[in-house]
Protein backbone atom coordinates (compact mmCIF):
# COMPACT_ATOMS: atom_id res chain seq x y z
CA UNK A 1 0.00 0.00 0.00
CA UNK A 2 1.29 3.44 -0.97
CA UNK A 3 1.18 5.02 2.48
CA UNK A 4 3.40 5.39 5.56
CA UNK A 5 3.30 2.56 8.06
CA UNK A 6 2.24 4.79 10.96
CA UNK A 7 -0.69 6.01 8.93
CA UNK A 8 -1.72 2.51 7.83
CA UNK A 9 -1.59 1.23 11.39
CA UNK A 10 -3.67 4.11 12.63
CA UNK A 11 -6.19 3.68 9.84
CA UNK A 12 -6.49 -0.06 10.38
CA UNK A 13 -7.33 0.50 14.03
CA UNK A 14 -9.55 3.57 13.60
CA UNK A 15 -13.26 2.81 13.78
CA UNK A 16 -14.22 5.72 11.53
CA UNK A 17 -11.77 4.82 8.79
CA UNK A 18 -12.64 1.13 8.98
CA UNK A 19 -16.31 1.90 8.78
CA UNK A 20 -15.78 3.82 5.56
CA UNK A 21 -13.53 1.16 4.02
CA UNK A 22 -15.15 -2.16 4.96
CA UNK A 23 -17.53 -3.03 2.13
CA UNK A 24 -21.13 -2.96 3.35
CA UNK A 25 -20.29 -1.76 6.88
CA UNK A 26 -23.34 0.01 8.27
CA UNK A 27 -22.31 0.35 11.89
CA UNK A 28 -19.02 0.13 13.74
CA UNK A 29 -19.16 1.41 17.30
CA UNK A 30 -16.52 1.32 19.95
CA UNK A 31 -17.86 -0.63 22.94
CA UNK A 32 -14.73 -0.75 25.05
CA UNK A 33 -11.00 -0.42 24.79
CA UNK A 34 -10.23 -2.06 21.45
CA UNK A 35 -13.63 -3.72 21.14
CA UNK A 36 -16.25 -2.79 18.59
CA UNK A 37 -19.80 -3.78 17.69
CA UNK A 38 -20.59 -3.92 14.02
CA UNK A 39 -23.40 -4.39 11.53
CA UNK A 40 -22.32 -5.55 8.12
CA UNK A 41 -24.42 -5.81 4.99
CA UNK A 42 -22.13 -8.12 3.10
CA UNK A 43 -22.55 -9.90 -0.17
CA UNK A 44 -21.84 -10.20 -3.86
CA UNK A 45 -24.28 -9.91 -6.71
CA UNK A 46 -27.72 -11.18 -5.79
CA UNK A 47 -26.48 -12.89 -2.64
CA UNK A 48 -26.58 -10.61 0.40
CA UNK A 49 -26.80 -11.02 4.12
CA UNK A 50 -26.80 -8.86 7.23
CA UNK A 51 -24.39 -9.78 10.00
CA UNK A 52 -24.14 -8.47 13.56
CA UNK A 53 -20.98 -9.07 15.43
CA UNK A 54 -18.13 -8.11 17.66
CA UNK A 55 -14.60 -7.19 16.71
CA UNK A 56 -11.73 -7.24 19.17
CA UNK A 57 -8.19 -6.02 18.62
CA UNK A 58 -5.47 -7.75 20.65
CA UNK A 59 -1.71 -7.90 21.06
CA UNK A 60 -1.31 -4.37 19.74
CA UNK A 61 2.31 -3.41 18.98
CA UNK A 62 2.18 -0.08 17.25
CA UNK A 63 3.03 0.32 14.42
CA UNK A 64 3.87 -3.20 13.30
CA UNK A 65 1.42 -5.79 14.57
CA UNK A 66 -2.01 -6.55 15.96
CA UNK A 67 -4.43 -9.43 16.10
CA UNK A 68 -8.08 -9.16 15.15
CA UNK A 69 -10.80 -11.45 16.49
CA UNK A 70 -14.19 -11.45 14.81
CA UNK A 71 -17.37 -13.13 15.92
CA UNK A 72 -20.49 -12.50 13.89
CA UNK A 73 -23.95 -13.91 13.43
CA UNK A 74 -26.46 -13.19 10.75
CA UNK A 75 -29.51 -14.47 8.99
CA UNK A 76 -27.51 -16.59 6.50
CA UNK A 77 -25.10 -18.11 9.02
CA UNK A 78 -22.26 -17.30 11.36
CA UNK A 79 -18.70 -16.14 10.88
CA UNK A 80 -15.95 -16.66 13.43
CA UNK A 81 -12.33 -15.97 12.96
CA UNK A 82 -9.05 -14.43 13.95
CA UNK A 83 -6.10 -13.09 12.07
CA UNK A 84 -2.78 -11.36 12.45
CA UNK A 85 -1.88 -8.12 10.73
CA UNK A 86 1.83 -7.47 10.23
CA UNK A 87 2.94 -4.18 8.72
CA UNK A 88 6.38 -3.79 7.17
CA UNK A 89 7.97 -0.65 5.83
CA UNK A 90 9.24 -0.70 2.25
CA UNK A 91 10.62 2.51 0.72
CA UNK A 92 7.90 4.71 2.15
CA UNK A 93 5.19 2.24 1.28
CA UNK A 94 3.71 -0.37 3.61
CA UNK A 95 3.53 -4.08 3.07
CA UNK A 96 0.51 -5.54 4.84
CA UNK A 97 0.66 -9.20 5.69
CA UNK A 98 -2.52 -10.80 6.88
CA UNK A 99 -2.79 -14.39 7.97
CA UNK A 100 -6.14 -15.48 9.28
CA UNK A 101 -8.40 -18.39 9.89
CA UNK A 102 -12.12 -17.99 9.42
CA UNK A 103 -14.91 -20.43 10.15
CA UNK A 104 -18.25 -20.03 8.43
CA UNK A 105 -21.37 -21.97 9.36
CA UNK A 106 -25.10 -22.17 8.74
CA UNK A 107 -26.97 -21.91 5.43
CA UNK A 108 -24.16 -19.82 3.99
CA UNK A 109 -21.65 -22.60 4.53
CA UNK A 110 -23.95 -25.38 3.40
CA UNK A 111 -24.85 -23.92 0.04
CA UNK A 112 -22.26 -21.24 -0.49
CA UNK A 113 -19.17 -23.20 0.42
CA UNK A 114 -17.72 -23.12 -3.07
CA UNK A 115 -18.03 -19.33 -3.21
CA UNK A 116 -16.90 -18.27 0.24
CA UNK A 117 -13.22 -18.08 -0.62
CA UNK A 118 -13.90 -16.00 -3.72
CA UNK A 119 -16.24 -13.67 -1.86
CA UNK A 120 -13.69 -13.16 0.91
CA UNK A 121 -10.97 -12.31 -1.61
CA UNK A 122 -13.27 -9.89 -3.38
CA UNK A 123 -14.20 -8.07 -0.17
CA UNK A 124 -10.57 -7.92 0.94
CA UNK A 125 -9.60 -6.33 -2.38
CA UNK A 126 -12.38 -3.74 -2.08
CA UNK A 127 -11.34 -2.98 1.49
CA UNK A 128 -7.67 -2.40 0.70
CA UNK A 129 -8.47 -0.38 -2.42
CA UNK A 130 -10.61 2.06 -0.49
CA UNK A 131 -8.14 2.16 2.39
CA UNK A 132 -5.40 3.15 -0.04
CA UNK A 133 -7.60 5.83 -1.59
CA UNK A 134 -8.29 7.15 1.90
CA UNK A 135 -4.58 7.15 2.75
CA UNK A 136 -3.71 9.08 -0.38
CA UNK A 137 -6.47 11.61 0.19
CA UNK A 138 -5.18 12.18 3.73
CA UNK A 139 -1.51 12.43 2.79
CA UNK A 140 -2.28 15.17 0.31
CA UNK A 141 -3.63 17.16 3.20
CA UNK A 142 -0.42 16.99 5.21
CA UNK A 143 1.31 20.36 5.46
CA UNK A 144 2.83 21.33 2.12
CA UNK A 145 5.72 23.85 2.29
CA UNK A 146 3.74 27.06 1.90
CA UNK A 147 0.31 28.42 2.41
CA UNK A 148 -1.26 29.47 -0.79
CA UNK A 149 -3.76 28.96 -3.44
CA UNK A 150 -2.55 25.45 -4.23
CA UNK A 151 -3.07 24.23 -0.71
CA UNK A 152 -6.54 25.70 -0.45
CA UNK A 153 -7.43 24.05 -3.71
CA UNK A 154 -6.14 20.71 -2.48
CA UNK A 155 -8.06 21.03 0.77
CA UNK A 156 -11.19 21.80 -1.11
CA UNK A 157 -10.68 18.88 -3.46
CA UNK A 158 -9.91 16.32 -0.77
CA UNK A 159 -12.88 17.57 1.23
CA UNK A 160 -15.13 16.84 -1.71
CA UNK A 161 -13.47 13.49 -2.24
CA UNK A 162 -13.98 12.52 1.35
CA UNK A 163 -17.60 13.51 1.29
CA UNK A 164 -18.05 11.36 -1.79
CA UNK A 165 -16.40 8.40 -0.08
CA UNK A 166 -18.52 8.86 3.02
CA UNK A 167 -21.68 8.71 0.98
CA UNK A 168 -20.62 5.37 -0.38
CA UNK B 1 -37.42 -22.63 3.35
CA UNK B 2 -39.84 -19.98 2.19
CA UNK B 3 -38.65 -16.69 0.75
CA UNK B 4 -39.20 -13.44 2.63
CA UNK B 5 -42.07 -11.32 1.41
CA UNK B 6 -41.53 -9.57 -1.90
CA UNK B 7 -43.51 -7.74 -4.59
CA UNK B 8 -43.86 -9.27 -8.02
CA UNK B 9 -44.29 -7.48 -11.33
CA UNK B 10 -44.41 -9.04 -14.78
CA UNK B 11 -43.97 -6.34 -17.42
CA UNK B 12 -45.11 -7.08 -20.97
CA UNK B 13 -42.32 -5.23 -22.76
CA UNK B 14 -38.60 -4.78 -22.25
CA UNK B 15 -39.07 -0.99 -22.06
CA UNK B 16 -41.44 -1.41 -19.12
CA UNK B 17 -38.97 -3.78 -17.49
CA UNK B 18 -36.01 -1.39 -17.70
CA UNK B 19 -38.21 1.49 -16.49
CA UNK B 20 -39.21 -0.56 -13.44
CA UNK B 21 -35.62 -1.56 -12.83
CA UNK B 22 -34.31 2.00 -12.94
CA UNK B 23 -37.17 3.14 -10.70
CA UNK B 24 -36.58 0.53 -7.99
CA UNK B 25 -32.80 0.24 -8.30
CA UNK B 26 -31.01 -1.97 -5.83
CA UNK B 27 -34.21 -3.28 -4.24
CA UNK B 28 -35.31 -5.03 -7.42
CA UNK B 29 -33.99 -8.19 -9.06
CA UNK B 30 -34.74 -9.39 -12.57
CA UNK B 31 -36.18 -12.89 -12.76
CA UNK B 32 -35.37 -14.86 -15.93
CA UNK B 33 -35.65 -18.66 -15.65
CA UNK B 34 -35.38 -18.45 -11.87
CA UNK B 35 -32.94 -21.31 -11.39
CA UNK B 36 -30.41 -19.26 -9.48
CA UNK B 37 -32.48 -16.44 -8.01
CA UNK B 38 -35.37 -18.52 -6.64
CA UNK B 39 -33.17 -21.02 -4.72
CA UNK B 40 -31.17 -18.09 -3.31
CA UNK B 41 -34.41 -16.39 -2.24
CA UNK B 42 -35.76 -19.57 -0.65
CA UNK B 43 -32.57 -19.90 1.35
CA UNK B 44 -32.94 -16.19 2.15
CA UNK B 45 -29.51 -15.52 0.80
CA UNK B 46 -31.19 -13.06 -1.55
CA UNK B 47 -34.04 -10.88 -0.29
CA UNK B 48 -35.09 -8.52 -3.06
CA UNK B 49 -38.07 -6.29 -2.23
CA UNK B 50 -39.28 -6.54 -5.83
CA UNK B 51 -38.96 -9.29 -8.41
CA UNK B 52 -39.33 -8.18 -12.03
CA UNK B 53 -40.28 -11.24 -14.06
CA UNK B 54 -39.17 -10.81 -17.68
CA UNK B 55 -40.64 -14.20 -18.61
CA UNK B 56 -43.84 -12.63 -19.95
CA UNK B 57 -42.03 -10.40 -22.41
CA UNK B 58 -42.54 -11.64 -25.94
CA UNK B 59 -39.65 -11.89 -28.37
CA UNK B 60 -36.87 -12.52 -25.89
CA UNK B 61 -36.60 -16.18 -26.78
CA UNK B 62 -35.17 -16.91 -30.22
CA UNK B 63 -32.20 -18.30 -32.13
CA UNK B 64 -31.49 -16.44 -35.38
CA UNK B 65 -28.77 -16.56 -38.01
CA UNK B 66 -28.18 -13.94 -40.70
CA UNK B 67 -25.21 -15.36 -42.60
CA UNK B 68 -22.53 -13.60 -40.55
CA UNK B 69 -23.71 -13.90 -36.97
CA UNK B 70 -25.95 -15.81 -34.61
CA UNK B 71 -28.22 -13.99 -32.19
CA UNK B 72 -29.80 -15.66 -29.20
CA UNK B 73 -32.48 -14.00 -27.09
CA UNK B 74 -31.70 -13.77 -23.39
CA UNK B 75 -34.77 -15.80 -22.39
CA UNK B 76 -33.87 -18.75 -24.63
CA UNK B 77 -33.76 -21.83 -22.41
CA UNK B 78 -30.81 -24.19 -22.16
CA UNK B 79 -33.02 -26.90 -23.65
CA UNK B 80 -33.95 -24.80 -26.69
CA UNK B 81 -30.25 -24.34 -27.40
CA UNK B 82 -29.41 -27.98 -26.66
CA UNK B 83 -32.05 -29.18 -29.15
CA UNK B 84 -31.53 -26.57 -31.88
CA UNK B 85 -30.70 -28.27 -35.18
CA UNK B 86 -29.56 -24.94 -36.58
CA UNK B 87 -26.99 -24.50 -33.80
CA UNK B 88 -25.83 -28.11 -34.01
CA UNK B 89 -24.93 -27.35 -37.61
CA UNK B 90 -23.43 -23.86 -37.41
CA UNK B 91 -22.12 -23.58 -33.84
CA UNK B 92 -22.15 -26.99 -32.12
CA UNK B 93 -20.33 -25.70 -29.03
CA UNK B 94 -23.55 -24.08 -27.80
CA UNK B 95 -25.76 -27.23 -27.83
CA UNK B 96 -22.87 -29.28 -26.48
CA UNK B 97 -22.42 -26.89 -23.57
CA UNK B 98 -26.17 -26.63 -22.94
CA UNK B 99 -26.49 -30.41 -22.68
CA UNK B 100 -24.12 -30.50 -19.69
CA UNK B 101 -26.00 -27.93 -17.58
CA UNK B 102 -27.69 -29.12 -14.38
CA UNK B 103 -30.53 -31.57 -14.96
CA UNK B 104 -33.59 -31.73 -17.24
CA UNK B 105 -35.69 -29.40 -15.07
CA UNK B 106 -32.94 -26.80 -14.94
CA UNK B 107 -32.46 -26.98 -18.71
CA UNK B 108 -36.19 -26.69 -19.35
CA UNK B 109 -36.61 -23.52 -17.31
CA UNK B 110 -33.16 -21.99 -16.96
CA UNK B 111 -32.11 -19.43 -19.57
CA UNK B 112 -28.82 -18.48 -21.20
CA UNK B 113 -29.35 -14.81 -20.37
CA UNK B 114 -30.13 -15.52 -16.72
CA UNK B 115 -27.05 -17.66 -16.34
CA UNK B 116 -24.76 -15.15 -18.04
CA UNK B 117 -26.12 -12.18 -16.09
CA UNK B 118 -25.87 -14.06 -12.78
CA UNK B 119 -22.22 -14.91 -13.55
CA UNK B 120 -21.88 -17.83 -11.20
CA UNK B 121 -18.14 -18.64 -11.11
CA UNK B 122 -18.91 -22.29 -11.93
CA UNK B 123 -21.63 -21.77 -14.56
CA UNK B 124 -21.03 -23.40 -17.95
CA UNK B 125 -22.15 -20.60 -20.31
CA UNK B 126 -19.43 -18.07 -19.47
CA UNK B 127 -16.75 -20.49 -20.76
CA UNK B 128 -18.56 -20.96 -24.08
CA UNK B 129 -19.40 -17.25 -24.37
CA UNK B 130 -15.71 -16.38 -23.92
CA UNK B 131 -14.47 -19.05 -26.33
CA UNK B 132 -16.90 -17.81 -28.98
CA UNK B 133 -15.99 -14.15 -28.44
CA UNK B 134 -19.67 -13.29 -27.99
CA UNK B 135 -21.11 -9.84 -27.48
CA UNK B 136 -23.79 -9.08 -24.93
CA UNK B 137 -26.45 -6.70 -26.13
CA UNK B 138 -27.70 -4.73 -23.17
CA UNK B 139 -30.62 -2.31 -22.83
CA UNK B 140 -31.50 0.33 -20.33
CA UNK B 141 -34.03 3.16 -20.29
CA UNK B 142 -32.58 5.49 -22.86
CA UNK B 143 -29.65 3.57 -24.31
CA UNK B 144 -28.39 0.23 -25.44
CA UNK B 145 -24.85 -1.03 -25.83
CA UNK B 146 -22.81 -4.09 -26.64
CA UNK B 147 -20.34 -5.53 -24.15
CA UNK B 148 -17.58 -7.92 -25.24
CA UNK B 149 -17.38 -11.22 -23.41
CA UNK B 150 -13.93 -10.44 -21.99
CA UNK B 151 -15.23 -7.24 -20.45
CA UNK B 152 -18.54 -8.68 -19.32
CA UNK B 153 -17.45 -11.04 -16.54
CA UNK B 154 -15.93 -8.80 -13.89
CA UNK B 155 -15.73 -11.03 -10.83
CA UNK B 156 -17.70 -13.61 -8.93
CA UNK B 157 -21.45 -12.93 -9.47
CA UNK B 158 -20.45 -9.55 -10.85
CA UNK B 159 -20.80 -8.42 -14.45
CA UNK B 160 -20.32 -5.22 -16.38
CA UNK B 161 -24.10 -4.71 -16.31
CA UNK B 162 -24.84 -1.31 -14.78
CA UNK B 163 -27.78 -0.88 -12.40
CA UNK B 164 -30.86 -0.47 -14.58
CA UNK B 165 -29.51 -2.53 -17.47
CA UNK B 166 -30.99 -5.79 -18.72
CA UNK B 167 -29.23 -8.30 -20.95
CA UNK B 168 -31.34 -8.68 -24.09
CA UNK B 169 -29.36 -10.69 -26.58
CA UNK B 170 -26.16 -12.65 -27.07
CA UNK B 171 -24.49 -12.24 -30.46
CA UNK B 172 -21.85 -14.56 -31.85
CA UNK B 173 -19.90 -14.32 -35.11
CA UNK B 174 -20.55 -17.32 -37.28
CA UNK B 175 -17.58 -19.72 -37.16
CA UNK B 176 -15.92 -19.87 -40.59
CA UNK B 177 -13.60 -22.24 -42.46
CA UNK B 178 -12.25 -25.43 -40.95
CA UNK B 179 -13.45 -24.91 -37.42
CA UNK B 180 -13.71 -27.29 -34.50
CA UNK B 181 -15.30 -26.77 -31.10
CA UNK B 182 -15.59 -28.68 -27.87
CA UNK B 183 -16.82 -28.31 -24.31
CA UNK B 184 -15.62 -30.62 -21.57
CA UNK B 185 -16.32 -30.44 -17.89
CA UNK B 186 -15.98 -32.19 -14.57
CA UNK B 187 -19.26 -31.62 -12.81
CA UNK B 188 -19.99 -31.41 -9.16
CA UNK B 189 -22.13 -34.53 -8.58
CA UNK B 190 -24.87 -32.87 -6.53
CA UNK B 191 -25.34 -29.53 -8.28
CA UNK B 192 -24.07 -30.30 -11.77
CA UNK B 193 -22.03 -27.09 -11.67
CA UNK B 194 -18.58 -27.19 -13.25
CA UNK B 195 -15.66 -27.92 -10.96
CA UNK B 196 -13.72 -27.30 -14.14
CA UNK B 197 -15.26 -26.56 -17.56
CA UNK B 198 -13.26 -25.88 -20.72
CA UNK B 199 -14.70 -24.53 -23.97
CA UNK B 200 -12.52 -24.55 -27.08
CA UNK B 201 -13.17 -22.98 -30.46
CA UNK B 202 -10.39 -23.21 -33.04
CA UNK B 203 -9.79 -23.00 -36.78
CA UNK B 204 -7.15 -24.75 -38.89
CA UNK B 205 -5.28 -23.69 -42.01
CA UNK B 206 -5.24 -25.90 -45.10
CA UNK B 207 -1.93 -27.42 -43.99
CA UNK B 208 -3.53 -28.44 -40.70
CA UNK B 209 -1.79 -25.86 -38.52
CA UNK B 210 -3.83 -23.91 -36.03
CA UNK B 211 -5.07 -20.59 -37.47
CA UNK B 212 -6.86 -19.32 -34.39
CA UNK B 213 -7.80 -20.65 -30.99
CA UNK B 214 -9.90 -19.26 -28.21
CA UNK B 215 -10.38 -21.03 -24.94
CA UNK B 216 -12.71 -20.19 -22.08
CA UNK B 217 -12.33 -21.84 -18.68
CA UNK B 218 -14.94 -21.81 -15.92
CA UNK B 219 -15.13 -23.18 -12.38
CA UNK B 220 -11.44 -22.68 -11.65
CA UNK B 221 -11.27 -19.05 -10.56
CA UNK B 222 -13.68 -16.44 -9.19
CA UNK B 223 -14.80 -15.82 -12.76
CA UNK B 224 -14.54 -17.54 -16.12
CA UNK B 225 -11.48 -16.44 -18.10
CA UNK B 226 -9.77 -16.68 -21.49
CA UNK B 227 -6.71 -18.94 -21.30
CA UNK B 228 -4.53 -16.75 -23.51
CA UNK B 229 -1.34 -18.62 -22.58
CA UNK B 230 -2.81 -21.78 -24.08
CA UNK B 231 -4.12 -19.94 -27.14
CA UNK B 232 -0.74 -18.37 -27.92
CA UNK B 233 0.99 -21.74 -27.65
CA UNK B 234 -1.37 -23.21 -30.26
CA UNK B 235 -1.62 -20.58 -32.99
CA UNK B 236 0.62 -21.34 -35.98
CA UNK B 237 1.53 -24.80 -34.69
CA UNK B 238 0.72 -28.27 -35.94
CA UNK B 239 -1.91 -29.67 -33.58
CA UNK B 240 -0.06 -32.81 -32.56
CA UNK B 241 -0.29 -34.48 -29.20
CA UNK B 242 2.87 -32.91 -27.83
CA UNK B 243 2.01 -29.34 -28.84
CA UNK B 244 -1.46 -29.68 -27.37
CA UNK B 245 -0.15 -31.13 -24.11
CA UNK B 246 2.46 -28.44 -23.65
CA UNK B 247 -0.06 -25.70 -24.54
CA UNK B 248 -2.56 -27.11 -22.03
CA UNK B 249 0.02 -26.80 -19.27
CA UNK B 250 -0.65 -23.02 -19.39
CA UNK B 251 -4.35 -23.49 -18.55
CA UNK B 252 -4.15 -21.78 -15.17
CA UNK B 253 -1.25 -19.37 -15.78
CA UNK B 254 -1.66 -16.21 -13.75
CA UNK B 255 -4.94 -17.42 -12.27
CA UNK B 256 -5.87 -17.45 -8.60
CA UNK B 257 -7.48 -20.91 -8.42
CA UNK B 258 -10.36 -21.69 -6.06
CA UNK B 259 -10.26 -24.31 -3.38
CA UNK B 260 -13.31 -25.90 -1.79
CA UNK B 261 -14.52 -29.18 -0.26
CA UNK B 262 -14.69 -30.91 -3.63
CA UNK B 263 -11.44 -29.84 -5.18
CA UNK B 264 -8.32 -28.32 -3.69
CA UNK B 265 -6.45 -25.62 -5.56
CA UNK B 266 -3.82 -28.07 -6.86
CA UNK B 267 -6.41 -30.60 -7.96
CA UNK B 268 -8.37 -27.90 -9.78
CA UNK B 269 -5.25 -26.76 -11.62
CA UNK B 270 -4.54 -30.36 -12.56
CA UNK B 271 -8.09 -30.91 -13.80
CA UNK B 272 -7.96 -27.68 -15.79
CA UNK B 273 -4.82 -28.83 -17.58
CA UNK B 274 -6.15 -32.32 -18.34
CA UNK B 275 -9.54 -31.11 -19.55
CA UNK B 276 -8.01 -28.31 -21.60
CA UNK B 277 -5.83 -30.91 -23.33
CA UNK B 278 -8.78 -33.20 -24.03
CA UNK B 279 -11.03 -30.38 -25.22
CA UNK B 280 -8.36 -29.09 -27.63
CA UNK B 281 -7.74 -32.60 -28.96
CA UNK B 282 -11.44 -33.13 -29.59
CA UNK B 283 -11.88 -29.70 -31.21
CA UNK B 284 -8.83 -30.31 -33.42
CA UNK B 285 -10.21 -33.65 -34.60
CA UNK B 286 -13.54 -32.03 -35.39
CA UNK B 287 -11.78 -29.38 -37.48
CA UNK B 288 -10.37 -31.90 -39.91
Amino acid sequence: MQAKREYVYQALTDAEVLKRCIPGCEKLEQTGENTFATTLKAGVGAIKGVFNGNVKLEDMQQPSHYRIVVDGKGQPGFVKGAGDFDLEEQDGATLIKFVGDVQVGGTLANVGQRMIQGAAKMMATQFFTSLEAEAQATEKEEPPPKHGFFRTALRWLSGILRRVFKKN
Amino acid sequence: MIATQFDYLAPKTIDEAVALLSEHGDNAKVLAGGHSLIPAMKLRLAQPALVIDIGRIKDLSYINEDGTSISIGAMTTHYEIESSDLLKRICPLLPECAATIGDVQVRNKGTIGGSVAHADPAADWPAAILALGAEMNVVSSGWERAIKAEDFFVDMLTTALEPGEILREIRISLPQGRFGQSYMKVHQPASGFAIVGVAVSLTRNDDGTCMSASIGITGVASKAYRASGVENALVGQQLDEQTIASAASHATDGVDANSDLFASEDYRRHLAEVYTRRAIQTAAERAR
